[in-house]
């Protein structure tokens, strides 16, 4: 299969050095799920492939081509945010229309994939609604609705579920497992819940503590037996954050 | 406090503080005569030109602000500038530039509506959800489009509130400009009325203002804020 996205020896500074150098590929239709300790540098990571922040060093390309900050590109990159970041003054249909606008369809066209898109994340029926009248579960939905309308080269998720309770969670990652068949879409997926990488994702990438290095690339084929594999993933997130802890200057 | 008020005015006399019924009676002939739409209409049209320029004018500034830093900057130093002057400067520069015209109230109503209204419109755009701009960078959302979708939207209510207090100072402020060169408006009969004695005559027209500043703001300004809070 053909690599979707190609993350090249990428780095980034602040001040520190924060991720020290990743490199990785996706290939079309896989469900990438990024793990690590917290404050590694996951969602850096993940605003990079997204073009919203600049890389201090490597590169990323989305099918061959590279992916800049700041740098007008050709693809479509749906990015679901740990808020739902929707316009509480639009309804959700036109919040979802909204982000169609660039692809040059028609209002038509955009409300009748807007409400397409709604259906499929479950939100029939509720297209006239203002983000402010609905559930906390159903606004991220159709902050996964917006990123799958524009038929995303690839779908960006930075903790999404972060903001939600146990059930709503759960519920969510069955859905997004679900969409991910349904549509084949590429994805990358920010977490630090383990369960839930477990849960969703085709292949693991572990990182190590910051400054962020890949501690392991897992393939979750669903062969490997899971209680085991989660497991050893808790044990390396634990050895990680031990190193973390240890190598913070004392006091 | 009518009691305390036809009690008081029994006290010190007409001249000092007349009675409610003759403030009352007063009211009555300003209406039957049509003289009270004759004066509002021309205080509410001088506001209208000043007023309405500030908000263009604070717009535009607002405009400015979410385009440019170094003009936010530059905004915000002008708009400390001229809310720290006095109305009275106003009239007097305006006297000087204008004449005994219509053009000072109106003149002197603009200034001091300008930094209330700008204010609140550069305030509204610094308190733009970043987090929504950037969701509109990732989904390539255009400069124009952004502003549209989410920068007008989230400033509107600042923009009403602004313009609420705005207006309020506007009507204040340009009866006081009218006491000089005009011969209408409320600020201008109200004077006269000082000067042939008539006391009860600038309660009535104190009364109409009062009247006026009531009625906008529950038909115009609240009706509009809850326009445009619909979605909450």
């Amino acid at each position: 299969m053909a690599l979707k996205l190609a993350v090249e020896e990428v780095g980034k500074d602040f001040l520190i050095p924060v991720i020290d150098r990743v490199s990785f590929g996706v290939e079309a239709g896989e469900f990438v799920c990024l793990l690590g300790p917290n404050g590694c540098g996951k969602t850096t990571l993940l605003r990079i492939v997204g073009g919203l922040e600049p890389a201090t060093r490597g590169r990323v390309t989305l099918d061959g081509e590279p992916i800049v900050a700041g740098q007008p590109h050709q693809h479509k990159i749906g990015v679901v945010f740990q808020e739902d970041r929707l316009l509480p003054w639009l309804t959700l249909e036109q919040n979802v229309a909204l982000v169609l606008k660039p692809i040059g369809l028609d209002a038509a066209e955009r409300a009748a994939i807007a409400r397409r898109y709604l259906k499929v994340a479950g939100l029939g029926g509720f297209e006239d609604y203002h983000p402010a009248r609905v559930s906390g579960g159903m606004r991220q939905r159709t902050a996964i609705a917006r990123a799958l309308a524009i038929e995303p080269d690839v779908l960006l998720m930075d903790e999404p579920f972060g903001a939600l309770d146990a059930q709503n969670r759960r519920i969510m990652q069955n859905e997004v497992r679900r969409i991910w068949r349904d549509t084949g879409r590429t994805i990358l997926f920010v977490t630090h819940a383990i369960e839930e990488a477990v849960a969703v994702g085709t292949t693991l990438v572990m990182l190590s503590a910051r400054p962020a290095r890949i501690r392991e690339l897992i393939r979750n084929d669903g062969r490997t037996d899971r209680v085991k594999l989660i497991d050893d993933l808790n044990t390396m997130i634990m050895e990680e954050v031990e190193r973390q802890q240890g190598a913070a200057p004392p006091g | 406090m009518l009691a305390a008020w036809a009690a008081l005015s029994f006290r010190y006399g007409a001249y000092v503080l007349p009675s409610p019924l003759a403030v009352l009676r007063g009211f009555v002939e300003i209406l039957a005569s049509g003289e009270i739409w004759r004066h509002t209409a021309a205080s509410l049209s001088r506001i209208a030109v000043g007023f309405g320029g500030a908000v263009a004018v604070a717009m535009l500034l607002g405009l400015a602000a979410f385009l440019s830093r170094s003009a936010r900057d530059v905004v915000h130093d002008v708009l400390s500038v001229l809310n720290s002057t006095s109305v009275f400067v106003w009239i007097v520069i305006s006297i000087i530039w204008f004449g005994l015209s219509n053009w000072a109230p109106i003149f002197t109503t603009f200034m001091i509506t300008l930094p209330v209204v700008a204010s609140n419109i550069v305030e509204g755009i610094a308190n733009v959800d970043r987090r929504l701009l950037e969701m509109g960078d990732a989904y390539r959302l255009s400069g124009r489009e952004k502003f549209r979708s989410i920068v007008v939207p989230s400033t509107l209510p600042y923009l009403i509130a602004g313009m609420k207090v705005g207006f309020g100072l506007a009507l204040k402020v340009s009866v006081v400009a009218e006491i000089f060169g005009v011969t209408s408006g409320i600020g201008y009969i109200m004077n006269y009325s000082r000067e042939i004695l008539a006391t009860q005559m600038v309660f009535v027209w104190a009364l109409v203002m009062i009247l006026v500043m009531m009625a906008t703001d529950t038909i115009v300004f609240d009706a509009l804020s809850r326009r445009v809070a619909r979605w909450r």
